[in-house]
C-alpha cells in the first residue's frame, strides 16, 4: 500500500556518539636548561567543546611530559601505560628515566597499534645525559629528535610562522613567547583548538607550570 | 598493549571469561539480508555533577528511550560503586548497568582486600581500561564522583575510555541543555543548597529541552561519610488526571466456558507439601 | 545525510553520502467522524531528532468552512502541501462560486500526492469534516495518495500507540457483549484528550499541547489542552 510505511531512520547527533578528539595546538622547544611546552586547552567531539580547560601537558615521569594530540581515549591509555613502564624501570635500575627511553616506549606503543590508534604526541623533556630534547611522533610511530617540535590540527598554519621566528640559543623569556605566540597564532585560525594557553618550563629542578587565560591572549599580530 | 585477554568477572575458572561474540558472524549476515535487528534500550539522557565546598552532587533525569518510545517513565541512572562513590549513566542502558555493577563487586573486593575505604580514582581507573578495551562498542557515558581521603573528586568517563576532570560535569543527550545552565549559574565553592538547585535546574534544562530526557530530577548528595539520595528530588512533568470513564462493564471480557469459572474464595489448600531444593 | 557503511570489522567505517531531502518533525493527528459531525486532535509539538523546534504549531489547518485537513510528517513539505492546496481551494471556489465539499477536497488532495509518487511530500493527512450529506467524515492517507474513508483514525509519530485503542474503544474490537452507544460530541472530545495525555506519556515526539476541533453544522468549535511538556 504504501513506501512510506518505515519513519525516516534518525541518525543521533555527532556529539552523543562521535569519539572525543583534541582538535589542538600542541608544541615543545629545546633551550639550554630544559624544554618549554605549550598546548591550547580545548576538547572537542564534532562540533560541541567537551572540555575547555583540558590539560593536554601529561606528566610521565618526574622531569619527562607529554603533549597529546589526537583521540583522547587513545592518548590517555597510551600515557598511562608509558608512565606505568617508565615507573617499573626507575624502581629497577633506581635511576631517573631518559627522555630516549620514554620516547622510544612511545614509539613502540604507537608503531605496534598503529592501525588501532590515532595519537600523535610530543615527548620532551630533562635528563642528566642530554639535557633538554623534544622528540616528535606523528602518526604512523616514527620518532625524531627535533629542536622544536608542534603537533595537532592547529599546527598546521603555524609552520612558517616558526621555521621564521625560531632562532638557536633562546633563553627560557623568549621560548615561552615563541611558543606562547606560536598557540595563540594557531588558536586564532584553528576552530578546533582554542579556550586558554597552559605552558610548562621544564629543567632540572622540575617543572614550572603556567597558564594564559583565554582573555588575555597575545595578539600581537593585529596591532 | 591493546591486549584482548578479558579479565575473570564473575565467572567460573574453566568457563570462558567476558563477552561471547560467536552470533557476530550470523548477525552481520542477517542484516545484509535486511533483517532489522533489535535495538538495545538506550537512556537517552540528562545526567550532571557538580562539586560544592562539603562534596559532590550528582543529578539525572528519568527516562529510558527505546527509539521514539518511553520505555520506563522513572528509571534509576544514578547507580551504586561504593559506600562513598556513585556513577551516573548514559547510552546503552544495559552496558551502563553492566559497567556499573562490575566496577561496585570490584570496589568491594579492594576495600575488603586494603582494609580502607575505596578512591574515586579507583574506580576511574577501572571504568577507562574497561571501555577502552571494548574501543566504544560498550556505550557507557558516565559521571562519576564520590568523596574520599583527598576530599570531593567529579569525573566524566566517555565510551572510548577518555576521562576528564572537572569541577562540574553534564553527559548524555540533554549536556549541552545542562551545560549551558551550569555555564551560566556555577559558582566556585558553593553550599550544600546551592548545589542542589543548581543541579535540579541543570537537570530541568535537560528534561524540558532535550527530547531523550524527562520525567523527574534524581539527586544524589555525596560527603564525607554521609550520602543522602532523593529519589525523586523533584517531579517536572505530572501525568495529567484522566476524564473520561473507560470502565469496561461485566461480561466484556471473552469467556470460552462459564463452567470453568471457579470463584477465588472458593479454592481450599488441600495439601502442602515442602520441597527440598538441593 | 550521512550513512555508515558497515562492512565488517573495520576501525574507521565508509561513511557514504548522499542526497536525502527529508526530515521527520513529529506529531499526532486523530480523526473520529460521528453521525452529525466530526472531531480532530492534534499535538502542538515539532521536533526533529532531540530538539523540540516548536511548542505552538498547529497541525491543522480550516480548509473549508465545514473541513479540516491534518498533516503530520516533514514539515517543510506541509507548508509546501498546504501552499498548495489552498491556492486549488480558491480557484476551484473563484471557478465554481462555491467552496469545496469534503468528498472532493479528499480526492482532490489524493491527486495532488500521487503527482508526486516518485518524488513523494513525506506528509501523512487526514480530511475530517461534514459531508455532502451532513454526515461527519474522516478520510486518511498515504503519503503517495492512496486513501480510505474511515470513522476513526490515528496517523503520525503515535499512531501506532492510539490505533490499538481506538480499535478498541471505537470499533469495540475485542469487546464481547458490546452494544455500541452512539457517539456523543463530549465523550469523543474528552477521549481524544485523554488519548493525548496517554500518547504524550510514551512518545517523545507527542506533547505540549493538544488542540480539539469539533466539526458541525453550526462551524467548528476549536479547544486547547495542555500535555506533558518534556
Amino acid at each position: 500500500m504504501s513506501l512510506c510505511q518505515n519513519d525516516i531512520a534518525y541518525d543521533a547527533p555527532e556529539w552523543l556518539t562521535g569519539e572525543h578528539m583534541t582538535g589542538t595546538t600542541i608544541m615543545a622547544v629545546e633551550f639550554a636548561d630544559g624544554v618549554v611546552f605549550g598546548a591550547d586547552s580545548r576538547t572537542s567531539t564534532g562540533t560541541y567543546v567537551a572540555n575547555r580547560v583540558t590539560d593536554k601537558l601529561t606528566q610521565v615521569s618526574d622531569k619527562i611530559y607529554c603533549c597529546r594530540s589526537g583521540s583522547a581515549a587513545d592518548t590517555q591509555a597510551i600515557a598511562d601505560y608509558v608512565k606505568l613502564y617508565l615507573d617499573l624501570q626507575e624502581n629497577e635500575t633506581n635511576e631517573d628515566p631518559t627522555v630516549e627511553v620514554a620516547s622510544r616506549v612511545f614509539q613502540m606503543l604507537c608503531y605496534q597499534n598503529r592501525d588501532m590508534l590515532s595519537a600523535s604526541i610530543i615527548c620532551a623533556g630533562w635528563d642528566k645525559n642530554k639535557g633538554g630534547q623534544v622528540y616528535c611522533l606523528p602518526l604512523g610511530g616514527m620518532c625524531v629528535r627535533m629542536p622544536f617540535a608542534i603537533g595537532g590540527s592547529g599546527s598546521t598554519y603555524i609552520y612558517g610562522h616558526c621555521d621564521n621566528t625560531y632562532k638557536e640559543g633562546m633563553t627560557e623569556e623568549q621560548c615561552l613567547k615563541f611558543v606562547a605566540d606560536a598557540v595563540a597564532l594557531a588558536m586564532h585560525r584553528d576552530g578546533s583548538s582554542g579556550g586558554m594557553i597552559r605552558l610548562a618550563v621544564l629543567t632540572k629542578d622540575g617543572c614550572k607550570r603556567l597558564n594564559i587565560p583565554g582573555n588575555q591572549l597575545p595578539t600581537f599580530w593585529s596591532k | 598493549m591493546v591486549s584482548l585477554a578479558v579479565d575473570n568477572m564473575l565467572v567460573g575458572k574453566d568457563e570462558p571469561k567476558g563477552f561471547l561474540f560467536e552470533n557476530c558472524r550470523r548477525n552481520a549476515f542477517m542484516a545484509k539480508q535486511g533483517v532489522t535487528l533489535p535495538k538495545a534500550r538506550s537512556t537517552g539522557t540528562t545526567i550532571v555533577g557538580v562539586i560544592f565546598n562539603e562534596g559532590v552532587v550528582l543529578g539525572a533525569d528519568t527516562r529510558a528511550t527505546g527509539g521514539s518510545i518511553v520505555c520506563d517513565l522513572n528509571c534509576e541512572k544514578i547507580h551504586y560503586i561504593a559506600d562513598n562513590v556513585y556513577c551516573c549513566g548514559a547510552g546503552t542502558a544495559a552496558d551502563t548497568e553492566f559497567t556499573t555493577r562490575m566496577v561496585s563487586s570490584k570496589m568491594e573486593l579492594l576495600k575488603l582486600r586494603t582494609g580502607r575505604e575505596g578512591r574515586v580514582i579507583s574506580a576511574l581507573r577501572m571504568l577507562k581500561q574497561y571501555l577502552f578495551r571494548y574501543q566504544g562498542h560498550v556505550s557507557a557515558a558516565l559521571v562519576l564522583g564520590g568523596v574520599d581521603v583527598t576530599g570531593p573528586a567529579l569525573y566524566t568517563v566517555y565510551p572510548h575510555g577518555s576521562t576528564d576532570k572537572l569541577p562540574y560535569v553534564t553527559m548524555g543527550s540533554g549536556s549541552l541543555a545542562a551545560m549551558s545552565v551550569f555555564e551560566d549559574g556555577y559558582k566556585v565553592g558553593m553550599n550544600e543548597e546551592e548545589a542542589k538547585k543548581l543541579v535540579r535546574d541543570a537537570i530541568r534544562a535537560g528534561i524540558v529541552n532535550d527530547l531523550g530526557s524527562g520525567s523527574n530530577v534524581d539527586i544524589t548528595v555525596i560527603k564525607q561519610g554521609s550520602v543522602q539520595q532523593f529519589r525523586p528530588y523533584e517531579v517536572i512533568c505530572k501525568k495529567s488526571e484522566r476524564q473520561g470513564d473507560y470502565t469496561f462493564p461485566a461480561g466484556t471480557t471473552a469467556v470460552k466456558s462459564s463452567h470453568d469459572m471457579v470463584p477465588f474464595s472458593a479454592l481450599r489448600v488441600t495439601d502442602e507439601e515442602v520441597m527440598e531444593i538441593s | 545525510m550521512a550513512v555508515l557503511v558497515d562492512e565488517g570489522y573495520q576501525t574507521h567505517p565508509t561513511v557514504q553520502h548522499r542526497f536525502f531531502p527529508y526530515a521527520q518533525n513529529g506529531g499526532t493527528v486523530v480523526a473520529v467522524a460521528g453521525e452529525d459531525f466530526s472531531v480532530v486532535g492534534c499535538d502542538t509539538r515539532l521536533s526533529e531528532g532531540y530538539s523540540i523546534l516548536s511548542r505552538d504549531v498547529s497541525k491543522v489547518r480550516k480548509m473549508t468552512k465545514s473541513g479540516l485537513l491534518g498533516c503530520v510528517g516533514f514539515h517543510g513539505d506541509v507548508l509546501t502541501l498546504t501552499k498548495m492546496l489552498d491556492a486549488k481551494m480558491k480557484q476551484y471556489k473563484h471557478t465554481h462560486g462555491k467552496d469545496m465539499s469534503c468528498e472532493a477536497m479528499a480526492q482532490m488532495l489524493s491527486s495532488t500526492l500521487y503527482y508526486r509518487r516518485f518524488f513523494p511530500y513525506w506528509v501523512y493527512n487526514m480530511v475530517a469534516g461534514i459531508d455532502n450529506n451532513g454526515k461527519g467524515c474522516v478520510f486518511s492517507y498515504d503519503p503517495v495518495g492512496s486513501y480510505e474513508r474511515e470513522t476513526y483514525r490515528a496517523c503520525g509519530s503515535a499512531s501506532a500507540i492510539i490505533q490499538p485503542l481506538l480499535d478498541n474503544q471505537l470499533g469495540y474490537k475485542n469487546q464481547s457483549n458490546a452494544n455500541p452507544a452512539p457517539l456523543t460530541r463530549d465523550r469523543v472530545r474528552t477521549m481524544v484528550r485523554d488519548i493525548f495525555a496517554a500518547a504524550s506519556e510514551r512518545d517523545i515526539y507527542t506533547g505540549d499541547e493538544v488542540e480539539i476541533s469539533v466539526i458541525d453544522a453550526n462551524g467548528i468549535d476549536t479547544q486547547r489542552f495542555p500535555l506533558r511538556s518534556d
